[in-house]
């Protein structure tokens, strides 16, 4: 479960959130909207402890912003698989490597390693470009790569950031149902996005930030 | 264990990864060593030549004429205690009459009808202090006796040549730390240039959930494998060199240049690590604050 608890946070230059709350329940797909700016990514940020409420708390599973030790936030991260808009795929790492990554960070044998990559990478649809580099693929494959290197870890909790932000309308609706696929097999999702005509079709709880607070 | 072969497989291919910012590293940590290698090699000979020198430090303590032989060896075995003394030569009433034989041909005993010469004693002091030899405690310490006559020494020369020393090593300890802390932080610059350039890689890594150390691995152990290519090119530098100007140096000064091969390799090598490690530790430590 996550659970944000009066969360308020500010940066240096100006912008934030204030005052949040939000529950999401083990194998919830909640869509976060707003604008540019509304403090979407800031949410995600403070439930991936990239950084830390000034006031309230975030609490994921056993773990507590307020009390988590700075060496204990991997073994959160570890839980937590995140998308970005981005993809932020390795550009000196093939496609393999890259949606290897995480398992060796858990320190996988080597054939299980394999075994695990080139899985995924058949189901994402991208088999016989394992040694291509993101460069020599596709916005819409580099998404599915980024999702397939969040998913491999088996995640608890996926954390999207306007995943679908750089594709074309036919990519970000089946990138969509793939997540609700995963959420459909116990995963919590939360996918921050500003396009509604996207989401609101779908069927799930849709929170709206505006200005650094949750619209009710 | 796997994680550890990832890491260390991840260490290796990043030497070839960023081998263009590498080679200011390797360079940076070879020209330290450099420095250093050829100041241990002087060191070693300065070592060398200092004790050939000590060798030839001599204290002679003359004693009053009435001492028996029987005291001097006592006397003996005391100075022998002293701090700094290796050995004693004795040199009875006996000894003295033949060696003034030996010198101008003539009996004293022939001449004078009496053994004037008094008995005596050659102290040795030790070679292999680490430090300067300081001879003014044993003088004052000899002086206390009251059986002793006379102490002879090369006090003056003695101290030039030990204060020179004792300079030249502090002059060579302040060169070597320059010298490793300009590579360190040279170092320290280069990995951070790479650091920066593999932001996503890190921030990746730990969004994945990688610990501290699992992110630090990779970029020590790069540290690592340039101070080891800098420590083998450095030796074969240095080696060569002394290969090709020791026969010039003997030839001009009848000095053989001493080194030892394994020994300079190992000082490389633990300097080179040391100063490997200590940069790209630096460097990604502050990133990672």
């Amino acid at each position: 479960m996550i659970k944000i608890d009066n969360v308020s946070y500010s940066y240096s230059k100006g912008g934030g959130v204030s005052n949040i709350n939000l529950t999401i329940q083990d194998g919830e797909f909640v869509f976060l909207i707003g604008p540019t700016g509304s403090g979407k990514t800031t949410i995600l940020k403070l439930l991936y402890m990239d950084i830390f409420p000034k006031a309230g708390n975030v609490i994921i599973d056993k773990f507590d912003s307020q009390s988590i030790k700075k060496r204990k936030i991997p073994y959160l991260r570890r839980k937590v698989g995140v998308i970005f808009q981005n993809y932020h795929l390795l550009e000196d790492r093939n496609l393999f490597e890259n949606i290897a990554l995480p398992l060796h960070v858990l320190g996988y044998q080597k054939e299980e390693v394999v075994e695990l990559v080139n899985e995924s990478i058949d189901e994402i649809g991208l088999s016989g470009k394992e040694s291509h580099y993101p460069y020599e693929l596709s916005g819409g494959e580099q998404q599915r790569a980024c999702i397939a290197r969040a998913l491999i870890k088996d995640p608890e909790i996926i954390l999207a950031d306007e995943p679908t932000g750089n594709l074309d309308p036919v990519a970000s609706f089946e990138l969509i149902k793939l997540l609700e696929q995963i959420s459909n097999d116990g995963t919590s999702i939360l996918m921050a996005s500003h396009n509604y005509n996207l989401i609101k079709s779908r069927g799930h709880r849709i929170v709206e930030m505006q200005n650094g607070s949750v619209r009710q | 264990m796997n994680k550890f072969i990832f890491i260390l497989s991840e260490g290796f291919k990043n030497v070839w990864r960023h081998r263009s910012s590498a080679l200011s590293s390797i360079f940076s940590i070879y020209l330290t060593l450099i420095v250093s290698g050829s100041l241990l090699i002087v060191s070693q000979n300065t070592d060398k030549l200092v004790e050939y020198l000590r060798d030839k430090y001599k204290i002679e303590v003359f004693f009053k004429n009435d001492v028996s032989e029987k005291r001097v060896d006592e006397l003996a075995q005391d100075f022998k205690s002293l701090n700094g003394v290796s050995s004693i030569t004795i040199i009875s009433k006996k000894d003295a009459e033949k060696i003034f034989k030996s010198q101008f041909g003539d009996d004293i005993l022939n001449i004078l009808g009496y053994n004037p010469l008094p008995a005596s004693c050659v102290i040795n002091l030790k070679k292999d202090w680490p430090t300067k030899i300081d001879i003014k405690p044993i003088i004052s310490n000899l002086q206390k006796y009251s059986e002793v006559d006379e102490v002879n020494h090369q006090g003056k020369l003695i101290s030039r040549i030990e204060n020179y020393y004792e300079r030249f090593l502090k002059v060579m300890v302040g060169i070597v730390s320059i010298a490793i802390i300009i590579a360190v932080f040279i170092i320290t610059n280069t990995v951070r240039l790479t650091i920066l350039s593999k932001k996503e890689l890190i921030k990746s890594l730990q969004l994945i959930g990688a610990t501290k150390w699992f992110v630090k691995g990779p970029f020590i152990i790069e540290g690592f494998v340039h101070g080891i290519l800098a420590a083998v090119l450095s030796l074969y530098t240095i080696i060569g060199v002394l290969n090709f100007s020791k026969y010039f140096v003997y030839d001009l000064t009848r000095f053989d240049i001493y080194y030892d091969q394994v020994f300079l390799f190992q000082v490389l090598l633990s300097l080179s690590l040391l100063v490997g490690f200590i940069g790209s530790n630096r460097a990604i430590s502050r990133f990672l604050r």
